[in-house]
């Protein structure tokens, strides 16, 4: 026989509580949710190094998501390092002209692209490529119930989505750099090459004189922490973003916004902890 | 009556006797101050189909999301295989899931893997020591019982809606649960389409021998695959009862939902 329960509902708001959630959260304090945030994040960060030291480790995906992370970034990096080796040759020659330090100007592009430029314009355009892919990706996998697939298959979603990606990134820019510095360099040989008649030999070897172990290590080291930002964070927006499509193109667009600050906030750190040590 | 039908007639030795495979006890959930749950009382038999009507936005989907652990409910215990997997460490959890198939609305096909990398996955992450050969064979058996044996190199994109839904039966499937849960199975299917997943879901129970929730407003899909069927209303069971008991209620309400 049915069985009619008598039991009435007390709320007649048959929807679930997501917009509530959500109007919630816009009535929040700014400062409330920046520290929510920021608990967010150390929590997402603390739960990245347990996984990625904990086996079973996940290596084709690794292989896998480096390949796509760095391999399919060289061409944008290539141009836009070459761009810039050779707008920085053509746009610093005529100041140095004037002062007669014409000669001066390979090393001075030498040790401007490897110390600063190279670094911070290469890790935002992979903020703005892979960190804004890796948002959008996790978020649309969030949207279409992919994660907790994973999750209620006993897979680690954690572990293959997020470990893998942020350490793919970290791994990939510092290479993607000097990559980018390379080009860069002959970028600028171009550059002074329009002008003039300089012998590649001549070029680098001006180059090489001019650098410095202390130019090359802190510069390098730097860009293992933009990749590693740039992946957790993309990760961390993708992974914890709102359902429904909305969510997806804001993960992809905070990802970017707020990783491109953190390459800008890092390398702050880490030019005023290089000079501290070189004084 | 209260919403706790179910549960009068349980005792719990019956679940260590494993005739019980799932018991939920006093479940509610709220979202902010959005009650979704309230005091939800289930009991489901081994090899039992159970359906769970309802309209959109009553609870149906967070109430299969709280059995596998995707959703925590405020209070109340879900007792599975006669464990409360609310109180169950990770690792004990784990070996629960397990028994747990789990068919999302969606499908959830990984959109960057091909059919038979969809299958594997789960399959790689259980059985770490599996054989190549001894996967690929597991694969093309559990896509033979959906009827999709030539979609094994198809990417998901492009498969059609019906499809989808296979290999996600497929890809739960090859890990022989014992309890399937089904969010909305037919929704946005054709009729015919929805009438061949109806009835494989029918013979998912006969072959494995699976117990099943099915959340659906499908009355046909209902029809179809159910031994019992649960009206949930804002959160609440509203009604429970065999298909024609349900369609002869006295209950307008109820009734308007089998017209």
């Amino acid at each position: 026989m049915e069985k009619i329960i008598l039991q009435q509902p007390q709320n007649e708001t048959p929807e679930a509580g997501v917009p509530q959630i959500f109007s919630e959260a816009v009535t929040q304090s700014a400062f409330k949710k920046f520290f929510l945030e920021v608990y967010s994040i150390t929590i997402f960060t603390l739960r990245f190094f347990k996984e990625a030291f904990k086996p079973p480790f996940e290596i084709n995906e690794l292989a896998r998501q480096s390949f796509l992370i760095g391999y399919r970034s060289l061409p944008l990096i290539g141009i836009t390092g070459f761009i810039i080796g050779l707008v920085l040759t053509i746009q610093s020659r005529p100041t140095l002209a004037k002062f007669g330090a014409e000669s001066w100007l390979p090393a001075m592009v030498a040790v401007s692209i490897i110390r600063e430029i190279g670094p911070v314009i290469t890790a935002l355009i992979f903020a703005g490529k892979v960190g804004s892919g890796i948002g959008a990706e996790l978020a649309s996998m969030n949207v279409t119930e992919q994660i907790d697939a994973m999750q209620v298959s006993n897979s680690n979603p954690f572990k293959y989505l997020v470990v893998t990606r942020v350490l793919s990134a970290t791994m990939m820019l510092p290479i993607l750099v000097v990559f980018a510095d390379a080009i860069a360099l002959t970028g600028s040989y171009a550059g002074v090459n329009l002008k003039g008649n300089v012998s590649a030999y001549l070029f680098f070897s001006q180059i090489f004189q001019s650098l410095e172990f202390k130019d090359l290590f802190p510069a390098f080291i730097k860009t293992f922490l933009f990749g590693f930002a740039i992946g957790l964070i993309g990760s961390y927006k993708g992974y914890n973003s709102y359902k429904g499509t909305e969510g997806v193109g804001k993960a992809a667009n905070s990802a970017v916004v707020f990783a491109s600050l953190m390459v800008f906030i890092i390398d702050m750190i880490a030019v005023q902890i290089t000079s501290l040590f070189q004084n | 009556m209260t919403s706790n039908l179910s549960s009068i007639k349980t005792k719990p030795e019956d679940a260590q006797n494993g005739h019980i495979i799932l018991m939920m006890e006093h479940i509610n959930k709220s979202f902010g101050n959005n009650t979704v749950l309230r005091d939800i009382n289930l009991v489901i038999n081994k090899g039992e189909n159970i359906v769970i009507l309802g309209k959109s936005g009553t609870g149906k989907s967070v109430l299969i999301k709280c059995i596998v652990g995707l959703i925590e409910p405020d209070d109340g215990k879900m007792i599975i295989f006669g464990r409360n997997i609310f109180e169950l460490k990770e690792k004990d959890l784990i070996e629960v899931r397990r028994k747990i198939g789990f068919l999302f609305q969606s499908s959830a096909l990984y959109d960057s893997m091909t059919v038979s990398e969809n299958l594997q996955f789960p399959l790689k992450r259980q059985f770490h020591s599996m054989s190549k050969e001894n996967m690929n064979m597991l694969v093309k058996e559990a896509l033979q019982n959906v009827g999709l044996a030539e979609a094994i190199d198809i990417m998901p994109s492009e498969l059609s809606g019906g499809m989808r839904k296979r290999v996600g039966l497929a890809r739960t499937l090859i890990l022989k649960p014992e309890i399937m849960l089904y969010d909305e199975p037919t929704t946005g299917l054709d009729p015919i389409t929805s009438k061949e997943i109806s009835k494989l879901i029918q013979e998912v129970q006969k072959k494995y021998n699976t117990s099943s929730i099915i959340i659906t407003h499908d009355i046909e899909c209902a029809r179809l695959t159910a031994n019992r069927i649960i009206v949930m209303k804002d959160g609440v069971c509203a009604a429970e009862g065999t298909y024609t008991d349900l369609e002869k209620s006295s209950d307008e309400w109820i009734r308007a939902f089998f017209e």
